[in-house]
């Protein structure tokens, strides 16, 4: 009986340009995605203390059993690790994760994932056609893809991969078993920002699919490998095909109707009934909202009749509204600049943290033609079509102010002497790791405390789109909330298992710093790490906590995640159960930070979010603040804003969740009885060898 | 065209029949040995029309690919594109619409690969509302059926796990789905486009050399998504100034009660 998994890990030595394979049943136990991805990084990265750019780093491409199999918000997602660039003071291990139709192509090819080791002496790109694997030349003199933006490259290799009539089945072996699709290949490519190694490089999918946290297109870049590119024309089997079926009908029954259409909720579902914001790219042409491959969602970004942007969504082409609704006034064509954006492979976040910060500094004086830093980019023009061609480019080729900022905005600030100047003003406002601001770490603190004992912005929308976008917008839009705050974290309270504690969801000044804070933040990190990065359930699927189209507005979080998961590969997995492999990951991630040198002194956030309650620079849309609180023995909707964070109850909230985590509360290192209860023997040995516990 | 215009009754007349031997150059049957065929009264022969016809709107599409995908699994239990007898095939750098397209068996009123076929596996399913399927047992893997669709791609096409040509039966052999498929049942494409840019007609729509696109886009709800409700590409400001008074009216008649 199969069991959704392909059953193979692709290993690329491109130093040696070997590959070999890996089984994935011998990771079965981290379920999939970003565990297994970091399993195989733990045992194939022998010095984990090597930096982003040395051979020795290792990037997996990971997918698990969901991928593929016509799980909403899971089928089409893949996740990307390794040793981060973008990380800030230390290149902290990290993750990414992107969607759209890789991860089809990968599992049919008869891959889990792909592994990347070493660095190729000279440009290449890896062309997989089902089990045939090539590391093809990517030169100039050979296929010519180095120096290609991510747009053209991937045009480039279509051609390469699919000779003959594209409409019609093309033929992978020659013979008649071998294999046909009607398909192009899936291709992930960096861009020039990543071959010129920008730590804020990202990884692009189809246009607008993109790794963009972590700066692993720059790994690519440092590896000289430009794509990977996969052709599946195989098939996974799936454990129980009827319960699938069974589930999708289910899940797809609380889901919006096009043609019967019921609005969504304010700030969660926007006007438009998928919550798509690509529409940014799009301008208002006709166009397609697409989705990743086996979802309804349709927010994969939109197409438009320009054929520009093509999937690019929400923060991609919020870069450009940070000018044009910000700053000055410019109204550049925001589909051009995001398509500028993603052809060049830049992180969407890294433009925008940047660009509003520079501009004080212009404004200042410091920053200009012959001024302390000098640029020849006319940054009062800052927002036009000029500006973000010239800013973009500089960035990307590492010209002009781009030298230095293409080591990203923190390093940048650094170099410029600026760094805790900026960061205490909050004129940079970084949040933390050097990954810019997302949501508000002093108000959603499950966001800000989170990231700050993790590697990156963690970029996980569960409050954030319940209970801070919908309770914060109904107010605004005039619409009255579903129901009394009481109520409403008790419904959501109660799919937090094993706790089903309400008070977890207490924002009030004293509640972020409760032990029932210390609690949900732990909850979250291991949701996180299974259900949505292993399982691989997108961040904007799940958690389905408040449904505008069910019964009650009951979400369908806890029993989606298990009810897929276990119709795919047979299993009889617990929501609980997988929130114990979430906690066994979250773990291994961290003994691997701790062998980078983490420690208690690391999970920190930028001191800004502890001096001021002004707005961050660069973010235009997080006033109001209203989420629950509980005060005076009553629940009630708050407006939180301009609260700033207390280094002493900051410090005090670690020591308790070193604790609940079975940490050292000195350290911040997860202990030896912590790790080997969760059967991490050989980290513990690990940690051991280099003297962390 | 129109959904509405769409439609033709499905019983066959000898003009139909001539005409579409003119206009669609499928292939004519005249004297072949075809086992579900019939005799029209000058005794012409011809094969009875399908009682099932998959439509798509192109247009409409989101691109997901969850047809494909629960083609492949409903039929084989097993997750693939090119197992799937609906094919997506997208290059999302070519502008909207012509970013997508969507191949999907016509169930010909003269099915070539049926014709094409030398052992009668590739056969009009009389059992199951005359839709065109492949019986595997009888498949000899010539792929004379695979070469004979007229379409491109061929919406015949060769499994080469399990060794057999197949076409889209309509879900009239789903072993892996527990709903009864056929003509007069479910078909899994239908089931899981959330979108129903992928719906189910009775009735042979018209078609021609070119195919047929059906224009599924038909609610306010297509409009508020901003896919365009006609077929030209782009929308009119009277079509987006009428969705967004459909889509308000719609909010404020749905919006929740205080104290809900």
């Amino acid at each position: 009986m199969g069991n959704g998994y392909a059953g193979k890990i692709l290993v690329v030595d491109l130093t040696k340009r070997t590959t070999s394979t890996l089984n994935t049943s011998d990771y079965a136990e981290y379920g999939g995605g970003h565990g297994i991805g970091s399993a195989v990084f733990f045992d194939l990265c022998r010095d984990k203390t090597v930096k982003a750019f040395d051979p020795g780093n290792v990037l997996t491409v990971m997918t698990g059993p969901l991928q593929g199999t016509l799980t909403p918000f899971a089928s089409g997602r893949c996740e990307v690790q390794g040793i981060a660039p973008e990380g800030f003071p230390v290149e902290w291990y990290s993750r990414s994760g992107f969607g759209g139709r890789f991860s089809g192509q990968l599992k049919f090819a008869g891959w889990d994932g792909i592994a990347v080791t070493g660095k190729a002496d000279k440009p290449v790109w890896i062309d997989i056609r089902d089990q045939s694997v090539a590391i093809r030349d990517a030169s100039p003199s050979g296929d010519g893809l180095w120096g290609l933006d991510t747009v053209e490259v991937e045009k480039k290799i279509y051609e390469l991969v699919r000779k003959g009539d594209t409409a019609d089945w093309t033929d992978y072996g020659g013979s008649r078993d071998s294999g046909r699709s009607t398909l192009n290949p899936g291709v992930l490519s960096c861009g020039p920002a990543g071959e010129n190694l920008c730590r804020a490089a990202s990884l692009i999918h189809e246009g607008g699919g993109g790794a963009g946290q972590g700066g692993f297109g720059a790994v690519f870049g440092s590896k000289n490998l430009k794509s990977i590119s996969v052709i599946g024309t195989g098939s996974v089997e799936i454990a129980d095909p009827k319960a699938l079926m069974g589930a999708r009908a289910w899940a797809q029954a609380s889901w919006w109707d096009i043609d019967n259409l019921k609005p969504g909720l304010p700030g969660m579902y926007t006007s438009r009934p998928s919550g798509a914001i690509g529409a940014n790219a799009a301008e208002n042409v006709a166009g397609r909202d697409n989705s990743c491959l086996g979802c309804y969602k349709s927010c994969h970004g939109g197409r438009n009749s320009r054929g520009l942007a093509p999937n690019s969504s929400c923060f991609d082409s919020y870069y450009n509204l940070q000018s044009k609704f910000g700053i000055q006034g410019h109204t550049s064509d925001n589909a051009v600049t995001t398509d500028r954006l993603q052809r060049l492979g830049i992180n969407a976040w890294e433009g925008a943290i940047a660009g509003p910060w520079l501009v004080a500094l212009y404004k200042k004086g410091i920053l200009g033609p012959g001024k302390q830093i000098d640029t020849k980019i006319d940054f009062s023009d800052y927002g036009s079509e000029a500006f973000n061609k010239a800013f973009l480019e500089a960035i990307a080729y590492r010209t002009d102010i781009g030298k230095v900022l293409g080591e990203g905005a923190a390093r940048a600030a650094l170099a410029w002497g600026r760094y805790e100047e900026d960061t205490t003003s909050g004129l940079l406002a970084i949040c933390a790791h050097g990954y810019a601001h997302h949501y508000d770490a002093r108000t959603e603190v499950e966001w800000g405390f989170g990231t700050a004992l993790d590697s990156r912005d963690i970029n996980e929308h569960d409050i954030a789109l319940t209970l801070y976008w919908y309770t914060s917008m109904a107010p605004l839009f005039g619409v009255p909330y579903i129901m009394p705050a009481k109520d409403l974290v008790e419904m959501i309270g109660s799919t937090l298992l094993p706790y089903k504690d309400p008070m977890m969801l207490d924002y009030s000044d004293t509640g972020i710093y409760s032990d029932a804070m210390v609690k949900f933040v732990s909850w979250h990190r291991h949701y996180n790490r299974f259900w949505k990065q292993s399982a691989i359930f997108c961040d904007w699927g799940v958690t389905d906590w408040i449904n505008p189209y069910t019964e009650g507005y009951k979400g369908l979080t806890p029993e989606v995640e298990p009810r897929f998961f276990n119709a795919v590969t047979g299993q009889k997995l617990t929501f609980e159960e997988g929130m114990t492999i979430g906690k066994k990951i979250w773990n291994l991630d961290r003994a691997i930070n701790v062998l980078q040198g983490r420690d208690r002194d690391g999970d920190a956030l930028d001191e800004w979010q502890f001096t001021t309650g002004a707005p961050a620079s660069h973010t235009t849309y997080e006033i109001p603040y209203v989420m629950p609180v509980f005060e005076n023995g009553e629940w009630s909707y708050k407006n939180v804003w301009g609260r700033m964070l207390d280094h002493a109850k900051f410090e005090d909230w670690k020591t308790r969740f070193y604790e609940f985590e079975g940490w050292d509360t000195k350290t911040g290192v997860p202990t030896k009885e912590t790790l080997d209860k969760l059967g991490l023997e050989k980290v513990a040995v690990e940690l051991a060898a280099a003297k962390k516990i | 065209m129109s959904d509405n215009e769409a439609k033709e009754p499905k019983q066959l007349s000898r003009r139909d029949f001539v005409t579409g031997l003119g206009s669609l150059g499928l292939g004519a049957v005249l004297g072949g040995v075809l086992g579900s065929a019939v005799l029209l009264p000058d005794r012409v022969l011809a094969i009875p029309a399908s009682e099932g016809y998959i439509l798509v709107d192109t247009k409409k599409c989101i691109g997901c690919d969850s047809c494909m995908l629960a083609c492949s699994i409903t039929h084989h239990g097993s997750a693939s594109f090119s197992q799937s007898r609906i094919q997506i095939s997208q290059n999302v750098f070519e502008p909207y619409p012509g970013d997508l397209t969507i191949a999907q068996c016509r169930q010909c009123p003269y099915p070539a690969c049926v014709e094409a076929c030398p052992t009668g596996a590739n056969h009009v399913d009389t059992a199951n509302g005359n839709v065109r399927t492949v019986d595997a047992s009888k498949c000899i893997g010539c792929e004379r059926c695979v070469s004979a669709c007229p379409f491109t791609p061929s919406r015949a096409l060769w499994n080469g796990a399990e060794k057999h040509a197949q076409k889209c039966d309509l879900c009239a052999n789903t072993p892996f789905w527990d709903k009864k498929g056929g003509p007069g049942g479910k078909q899994a494409c239908v089931e899981v486009c959330k979108m129903h840019a992928v719906t189910f007609t009775s009735e042979i729509p018209i078609q021609s050399d070119a195919g047929y696109d059906v224009n599924l886009r038909t609610k306010d709800g297509s409009a508020a998504l901003l896919l365009p409700t006609g077929d030209d590409g782009f929308f009119s400001p009277g079509q987006v100034a009428a969705a967004k008074a459909a889509a308000a009216a719609a909010a404020a008649a749905a919006a929740p009660k205080a104290g809900h």
